[in-house]
């Protein structure tokens, strides 16, 4: 079971004072053994973060370990190829410990089909060289003819290959496009939240790992990554192809609630280990805030330990 | 007189061969070195669907380099703003500039590309009139605490920039080649301008223009500010500095010189794999600047003289640079 922290960015503390304290924080949890460490995207107040990607790719080279994840990105209002192309750069700069997961459409007041398209085109581009795409939402290259294949396409070997360099005058494009650049893997880790019953069924079937955020109920958050692996379960797909997560507030020695696993230490690994049990969770995410000063350390030692033996 | 430099690493491959992650690191490092060596700003530029060593995302990578540097200021040159959506580029360029401690500077261009625009999934032929709304949006966004725009493309009614950055507005230059055309749109926005590689005569010129337009269109031109890329070789001795110069033309700049189009014929047209004697082809040779160190001083100093606010030189020479030139701009 991996571990990792999580933070949503905002509020009445200046930018200033309050980005420098997570980076100190997740310096911390670099140091403490912590796998991954996710700012979700934020559009409101001074203090929101609405570049995740880049602002943990800042994060990324002032540490070592610890994988820096854009959480809660939206893709509605962007280019489907700067979201490839951001969360590629995050894993060069962090050497391999990029990844991301994008928003439920519901929040984004979208369809669906747009989400899916979206991470479709990403993960097929990052796992080839030249492309295309036509969907209803994302099309790529952008003369992409209607008449071509719907999803991804590819060309086809002509006999000859003319390097751009020496296309000159007569051609300044092409039908198929490489992305580039390229991540460390080709299969960096890509997550969804699974808040929406389209996107839950899409994800489970195409393999695309789910993300059950800290804004559904414990009960909310179980059956839906229940339901996920029972529909990729059905469809022949296996578990070790994505990793299901599962975030949840944290409270050491603090009081349960709807969103928080509390109690003591052992009371948090065990309400972890059931519900992996559950789901088949792969790993646990803990919202970090209102944290006692040494609540870091705890966890490392007291539930992280619980969760691996 | 600054002088700026640009990222290390974003060359094509036949002259710095390298791991691809390796390539990101270089990048830092320049960031690193410039600053140890007392360079004022580190420069990256935008390039897509090319090797896979390029920078699609420039701020991206000033803030891998800011997390890395304390005082050297970080900035982009050209960031192609109309491949983006300008509230999208304001954030990206707020968030560095809060991680860096206001250390953001935007140099922003429109592009040139075909490929580039077909791919991103916008329009090439509006970009130059994109690339001025979206700088005044990219000013109001982070000068005001909430902000208003009304233009052909571009719309906004009582919006809010989240996050703000730390410089308000944000420093930003206008990116323009050494045109008329780009010393017009400039002029006309009140923006600082930023011109490409050329000589003092031609420098002096274009600069001349820009001021003249921009006191016509009623811009306080006391106030602003023109910089110059300008690649500059030294060397022991003129052949050796023109060595260094033709190294750098053979692995970097002839592939963009002479296959995206990268020179204008006398017509304005793009100009795609002029002849080495093409007299465009030479000019931009040209203007390259080559000499010993004192040639190099001599001729620097006038562009000081000129008011240049900032010379950004290649990442190739840093050490030598650093030892025999910017001594004579720091006295």
């Amino acid at each position: 079971m991996k571990v990792g922290l999580s933070w949503d960015l905002g509020g009445d503390e200046p930018a200033a004072t309050q980005w420098h304290r997570v980076i100190g924080e997740i310096e911390r949890g670099d140091a403490l053994g912590f796998d991954s460490a996710w700012v979700a995207e934020g559009k409101t107040g001074q203090a929101g973060c609405a570049q995740p990607a880049v602002f943990m790719t800042f994060a990324a080279r002032r540490t070592k370990n610890i994988h820096c994840r854009a959480l809660a990105r939206s893709v509605v209002g962007e280019f489907p190829v700067r979201l490839a192309e951001e969360i590629t750069l995050l894993d060069l700069f962090s050497h391999g410990r990029g990844g991301v997961a994008y928003a439920p459409a519901s929040g984004q007041k979208i369809d669906p089909l747009m989400v899916h398209e979206t991470i479709e085109f990403i993960r097929g581009a990052w796992a080839t060289n030249e492309v295309r795409y036509r969907g209803k939402y994302v099309r790529f290259p952008s003369h992409t003819p209607d008449d071509a294949p719907a999803g991804l396409s590819y060309p086809a070997w002509t006999g000859e290959y003319l390097p751009q360099w020496e296309w000159g005058a007569a051609r300044s494009t092409a039908d198929f496009l490489a992305l580039t650049p390229k991540p460390v893997s080709t299969h960096l880790p890509v997550y969804v939240a699974i808040d929406d019953d389209a996107t839950l069924e899409w994800a489970a079937r195409n393999g695309v790992s789910p993300y059950a955020g800290v804004n559904l109920t414990t009960t909310e958050a179980i059956e839906r990554l229940a339901r996920y692996r029972a529909i990729a379960d059905g469809c022949g797909r296996h578990s070790y192809e994505v990793e299901a997560v599962l975030e949840r507030n944290v409270a050491i020695d603090g009081a349960t609630d709807a969103y928080t696993f509390g109690g003591s230490t052992h009371d948090i690994a065990c309400a972890i280990r059931a519900a992996a049990a559950a789901t088949r969770i792969g790993h646990f995410v803990w919202r970090y805030r209102d944290a006692a000063p040494n609540d870091l350390e705890r966890f490392a030692n007291e539930v992280q330990t619980k969760l691996q033996a | 007189m600054e002088f700026w430099t640009s990222f290390a690493g974003q060359f094509v491959l036949r002259g710095f061969p390298g791991a691809v992650p390796q390539n990101y690191d270089t990048l830092v490092a320049t960031a690193v070195e410039a600053e140890r060596l007392g360079f004022d700003g580190v420069v990256a530029s935008e390039h897509h669907f090319e090797y896979n060593r390029f920078l699609p995302f420039p701020l991206q990578a000033l803030g891998a380099a800011a997390a890395a540097t304390s005082k050297i200021r970080l900035i982009t040159g050209a960031m192609l703003l109309p491949l983006y959506d300008p509230i999208r580029a304001a954030e990206a360029a707020a968030t560095v500039d809060i991680l860096s401690g206001g250390r953001v500077t935007l140099g922003l261009g429109m592009g040139y590309r075909p490929m580039e625009f077909d791919g991103i999934g916008t329009a090439k032929n509006t970009r130059g009139a994109r690339l001025s709304e979206q700088m005044e949006i990219i000013r109001l966004a982070t000068s005001q605490e909430r902000f208003s725009f009304q233009g052909k493309h571009y719309e906004y009614k009582d919006q809010q920039l989240s996050p703000t950055p730390l410089q308000r507005p944000i420093d930003m230059w206008f990116c323009g080649g050494t045109s008329r055309v780009g010393a017009q749109r400039a002029a006309a926005g009140g923006f600082d301008y930023w011109l490409a590689n050329s000589d003092y005569d031609r420098t002096k010129e274009i600069v001349d223009l820009y001021l003249g337009l921009a006191r016509e269109a009623g811009r306080p031109a006391d106030n602003l500010r023109y910089a110059l890329f300008r690649d500059v070789f030294v060397g022991d001795t003129l052949a050796e500095a023109r060595d260094a110069r033709d190294w750098f033309l053979e692995v970097y700049y002839n592939e963009h010189i002479r296959c995206y189009g990268y020179l204008m014929d006398d017509k304005g047209e793009p100009l795609f794999n002029p002849p080495f004697d093409h007299p465009a082809y030479l000019a931009f040779v040209n203007s390259l600047l080559c000499g010993t160190p004192d040639m190099v001083v001599t001729e620097l100093k006038r562009f000081e003289e000129l008011g240049v606010h900032s010379i950004t030189v290649p990442p190739v020479q840093l050490e030598l640079f650093s030892k025999k030139v910017l001594p004579e701009f720091r006295k």
